[in-house]
């Protein structure tokens, strides 16, 4: 649709056109450059000096304060020679490739079902999937835990009530293999509301037209998401998907305030890692390593995405 | 006889289909109502503590409250000091709105009708500033804002909360724009609408379903921020929500749940209130976004 | 149009907003005190609100600003500040050892050796904001590691409080049959897991165990360390800690404890305060020396500890050093130390509030030895990773050696090999 009409040019006779393509690019030029301003002023200002600085200091030893030693690399090697380093870097791509694979699905679900049916109740249910993400991640992480919680959890309440020894026995936040799902549950609970009003807005941006001579074709539900609503959010998917990526190589508040990146190293992330390294550990030359590694694993993740989608022809 | 029996079983073959199509969007919305109890019932569970002693909430936690006490709110209302702080948090979520939106839309919109080489390499250059993570960059940032003196003021907290936000936002209004119909810009421009004109008559106005869910999630976000607050902020008069709330907290997270769980409850209610209230304006928004489209 | 001018607008705004910075103008000497804790009504908070209103009743002429900053709050924004050396507090909450230490070597800190070192006071405590021979604030409250036992199932089960490892893993083997979880620790949270094994590798090694690796004579993976993580998995394998011991977190080892369904808790003396505490708990609780270990080198008088509730000044307050020292003076005053409910008061002649507490302050008068919290006094490149590992202990399968063994390859990383 308006993808294609976007880059296509008024028609106009081919004189007239050069003629007014020069003064009209100077314009073009000038408007473009006012209202790239603000976004970019505000990133020069606040964000590239520490950027810049997070590379200079990753290749210092330094606790943030006093002397500084310059040791090239080494706090890379350090890192990967880290079994705490190892695991937080597999943990990260996991959640990743989890999030992309369960959350996007999931959430577009949500958002194709209550597009499609009209009803008083998805009219109501419409405003409750974002509600979870108005939290707070302190206050989430503290359901996180009421809910996880031994003993004293709403689960571990509950099954023993229900005198469930199946459930009571299943320790959520303690054992090194569930620890990280109970997290991901969490993660999905609270994270998955923006996506879902993102493609609500997409999907409703789909011509009514369209709608409507896909039902009268006779095509069914399935079909109706598979070769109209997909395709035609395809894009609005892939940001989703940079979004969740990078988002999961982030991550911080949840399995720092519930698990605390444990058992053991069983949750950590890196921005867990760069945390610890920086303020716990003193090793602020070694939490500048960690930042620099998110910073191109983000990089490499975006231009990978946008290049696959300019090879498979959406862009132009 | 023949052509009788062909529109029985097309008949019956369409009532089953419709049959079919019931029983899926009862199924459907079935499984919608379920995932909606998944995120609203926990949400509840601080109200099972905000009414008890700290010696019912450590017996039992999870009982129906036996008496309904209102002194964890008072008390927590009174160490928050409500009123300063949620001036102050006021004052952020404005400026960071302010900070965040124009400057995001306005990017998102060339990012997406402009596209060059130049674009593209900028379009990079404001996308960076999503990939850092913010633990990093505290310590150079709180030197960068002492020494312009920034530190410790309202705009020095929400103009770089405004610069995380923008990389985000400008990715969404780029798609946003993207997805447009051009026609409506071209006609536009024919008309004699200069840029500026096509912009903030045409293109604006069809974006909104964008500007309500930015204006609302940054205004959530600004309200939920605790690290930069933490740190840029250091005269208690200018304390945020969040800063006060954390006052709470010590190693082993909270001495009194119950308060704290009293406490949190009032500084999620404005957002949950605004919300619940705004997302009238998303669900028109996007509504009207269709129509025109 | 009008759109037009809702967005000049909003810039306008941010604009203004910008510019509105707002100009201090003080006339008394301004004293900024970063704390952890709210001067709030809670029991635990009571020595924190009766410091800041009292030195503000007696002090009218200095402007006295605490900000309560919670935890991590305080040490994050400490650790920035100190950094980026420019809107350091005149004051701030401090444990002492090697963070201060840290802090001081930067040069950041405000030298007090000869304002302070007359203010009595405990010798454990003055060493806690001691580095390197010169005094750097006072450490009105400073806390030991021992046994709170819930005296209520002890008598109900006909049990003593045990005097020797062998019998303390008696008193366990009996309440584990009984249903009730024997030690209640909070291993969610890393660092409780270290009160019980600095004193079981105390009890096996001695005093010089520790010592000897810090002062890299000895590893982190010596026999007294190894036998002490062994000991420690033992028990947790045998259930000592509960089911789900790394799910819990210090809160709930405290609810636990509170509702009895716990029967000891090996941690600080600093939860005096709420385990005396009729709106905390209603059980009887008592606090008691570590057993010794028949065999083992360590002693009973061998006693862990570190600064409870402290104290240090920066290099900003260096022109007000008067209004520093006497808030340091009234930190470590009688008047306020009373009004604290249950932490063990370093200074003379304070009374010992509850009977918990005496019984704590009476555990630290025997003390021969005072050995401090492992983390506060080993440099901070090596604690977390040392809270880190002590978590294997609670992993069934985990080879707790080797762990140890990566642990000493770290320190040998950072402080240096064994010589």
């Amino acid at each position: 649709m308006g993808k294609a009409a976007a880059v296509k040019t008024p028609q106009l006779s081919m004189g007239k056109r050069k003629a007014e393509k020069k003064k009209r690019d100077w314009h073009s030029i000038t408007f473009q450059a006012l209202f790239l301003l603000p976004a970019l002023a505000f990133l020069i200002i606040f964000m590239y000096y520490p950027i810049i600085e997070t590379f200079r200091t990753s290749l210092y030893q330094t606790t943030g304060f006093g002397p500084a030693r310059f040791i090239g690399f080494q706090n890379y090697a350090r890192l990967f020679a880290s079994e705490e380093f190892r695991t937080g870097f597999v943990n990260v791509l996991a959640w990743a490739f989890w999030s992309v694979v369960i959350q996007i699905p999931l959430a577009f679900y949500i958002a194709f079902t209550l597009v499609v049916y009209k009803t008083r109740i998805t009219g109501f249910l419409r405003a409750v999937y974002y509600l979870a993400s108005v939290m707070p991640s302190a206050i989430t992480a503290m359901l996180g835990r009421f809910i996880f919680a031994p003993t004293f959890g709403v689960i571990s309440s509950l099954a023993n009530r229900l005198e469930w020894k199946w459930l009571a026995s299943i320790d959520f936040l303690g054992n090194p293999n569930i620890a990280f799902w109970s997290l991901f549950a969490m993660a999905t609970w609270a994270y998955t509301g923006f996506s879902i009003v993102y493609f609500m807005a997409n999907i409703e941006q789909i011509p009514m037209e369209i709608r409507e001579s896909a039902q009268l074709d006779g095509a069914n539900l399935w079909q109706y998401a598979r070769y109209i609503a997909i395709p035609m959010v395809a894009y609005p998917i892939r940001i989703i998907a940079i979004i969740s990526t990078v988002g999961s190589l982030k991550l911080f508040d949840l399995p720092w305030l519930i698990t605390g990146g444990g058992p053991v190293y069983a949750t950590t992330t890196l921005a867990i890692i760069l945390y610890k390294q920086g303020f716990v550990n003193w090793q602020y030359g070694r939490a500048a390593a960690v930042g620099v590694i998110i910073f191109l694993l983000s990089l490499i993740f975006t231009i990978a995405q946008f290049s696959f989608q300019r090879k498979s022809g959406e862009l132009d | 006889m023949n052509h009788y029996a062909a529109t029985e079983a097309y008949s019956r073959k369409l009532r089953s289909s419709r049959r079919w199509t019931l029983a899926i969007k009862i199924i459907n919305i079935v499984i919608l109502i379920i995932l909606a109890l998944a995120v609203v019932l926990p949400i509840l569970l601080p109200w099972f503590f905000v009414f008890k002693t700290r010696l019912e909430f450590s017996y039992s936690p999870w009982s129906l409250p036996t008496q309904i006490r209102w002194t964890n709110f008072q008390e927590a209302w009174v160490a928050i000091k409500i009123g300063q702080g949620l001036l102050n948090t006021l004052w952020v979520c404005l400026g960071a709105i302010a900070g965040t939106v124009p400057a995001a839309a306005m990017a998102g919109y060339i990012f997406a009708r402009y596209r060059s080489k130049v674009t593209e390499v900028l379009f990079y250059a404001v996308l960076v500033g999503y990939f850092i993570p913010v633990h990093m960059v505290l310590i150079p940032l709180y030197q960068f804002s002492s020494r312009v003196g920034l530190a410790d003021t309202l705009p020095g907290l929400f103009l770089p909360m405004a610069a995380f936000g923008i990389p985000f936002w400008t990715i969404i209004y780029r798609s946003f724009f993207r997805g447009l119909p051009g026609e409506l810009a071209e006609a536009a421009r024919i008309d004699g609408a200069g840029h500026t004109g096509t912009f903030f008559r045409i293109m604006l106005p069809l974006a909104n379903p964008a500007t309500v869910l930015a204006v609302l999630l940054v205004f959530i976000g600004a309200w939920s921020d605790y690290l930069l607050s933490l740190i840029l902020i250091n005269n208690p008069n200018l304390f945020t929500m969040q800063l006060r709330i954390a006052q709470f907290l010590n190693q082993y997270g909270t001495d009194h749940m119950p308060r704290y769980a009293a406490a949190s409850v009032i500084a999620a209610a404005p957002t949950l209130l605004l919300y619940i209230f705004g997302h009238r304006w998303i669900i028109r928004g996007t509504l009207a976004g269709a129509l025109k489209g | 149009m009008l759109r037009k001018r809702i967005w000049v607008t909003l810039f306008l705004l941010v604009a203004l907003l910008t510019w509105v910075l707002v100009p201090v103008s003080a006339k008394k000497v301004k004293l900024t005190v970063w704390g952890r804790d709210l001067p709030d009504d809670d029991p635990a908070h009571a020595y924190i609100k009766a410091l800041v209103e009292g030195f503000k009743a007696k002090n009218p002429d200095i402007e006295l600003e605490y900000v309560a900053l919670g935890d991590p709050g305080l040490m994050d924004k400490t650790k920035v500040v100190m950094a980026s050396n420019t809107g350091l507090p005149d004051i701030f909450q401090s444990w002492g050892g090697s963070v201060m230490g840290g802090y001081a070597d930067a040069g950041r800190l405000l030298d007090l050796t000869k304002e302070l070192k007359d203010i009595p006071g405990s010798a454990a405590a003055r060493q806690a904001m001691t580095w390197k021979g010169k005094i750097y604030g006072v450490a009105p409250f400073f806390a030991i590691a021992g046994i709170f036992a819930n005296e209520d199932l002890f008598k109900a089960h006909g049990l003593e409080i045990p005097k020797t490892v062998a019998e303390l893993e008696k008193v366990c083997d009996t309440f584990l049959a009984k249903g009730i979880q024997p030690i209640a620790v909070g291993a969610r949270d890393k660092w409780p897991v270290l009160a019980l094994y600095m004193y079981l590798t105390n009890r096996y090694g001695g005093y010089e165990a520790f010592g000897n690796a810090q002062a890299r004579k000895a590893r982190f993976d010596s026999e007294p360390f190894v036998k002490a993580a062994l000991k420690y998995q033992e028990w947790a394998k045998k259930g000592y800690f509960g089911e789900k011991p790394l799910s819990e977190a210090y809160g709930d080892a405290q609810q636990l404890m509170a509702t009895g369904k716990a029967a000891m808790h090996i941690t600080g003396s600093w939860m005096c305060a709420q385990y005396s505490d009729p709106g905390f708990t209603d059980q009887t609780i008592g606090f008691y020396a570590f057993p010794i270990l028949e065999g083992g080198k360590g002693k009973a008088t061998d006693i862990m500890g570190m600064t409870d509730i402290g104290f240090a000044a920066t290099r900003a307050a260096r022109k007000k050093k008067d209004a520093v020292v006497r808030f340091m003076k009234y930190a470590m005053d009688p008047e306020p130390c009373s009004a604290e409910p249950g932490r063990i008061c370093s200074v003379p002649g304070v009374k010992s509030p509850s009977r918990l507490n005496a019984m704590a302050s009476a555990v630290f008068a025997t003390a021969e030895t005072v050995q401090f919290w492992w983390d506060q006094d080993l440099p901070p490149m090596v604690t977390s990773p040392l809270n880190d590992t002590m978590q294997n202990f609670f992993l069934p399968d985990a080879d707790v050696k080797k762990a140890l063994t990566q642990y000493e390859q770290l320190v040998e990383d950072n402080i240096g090999p064994v010589k």
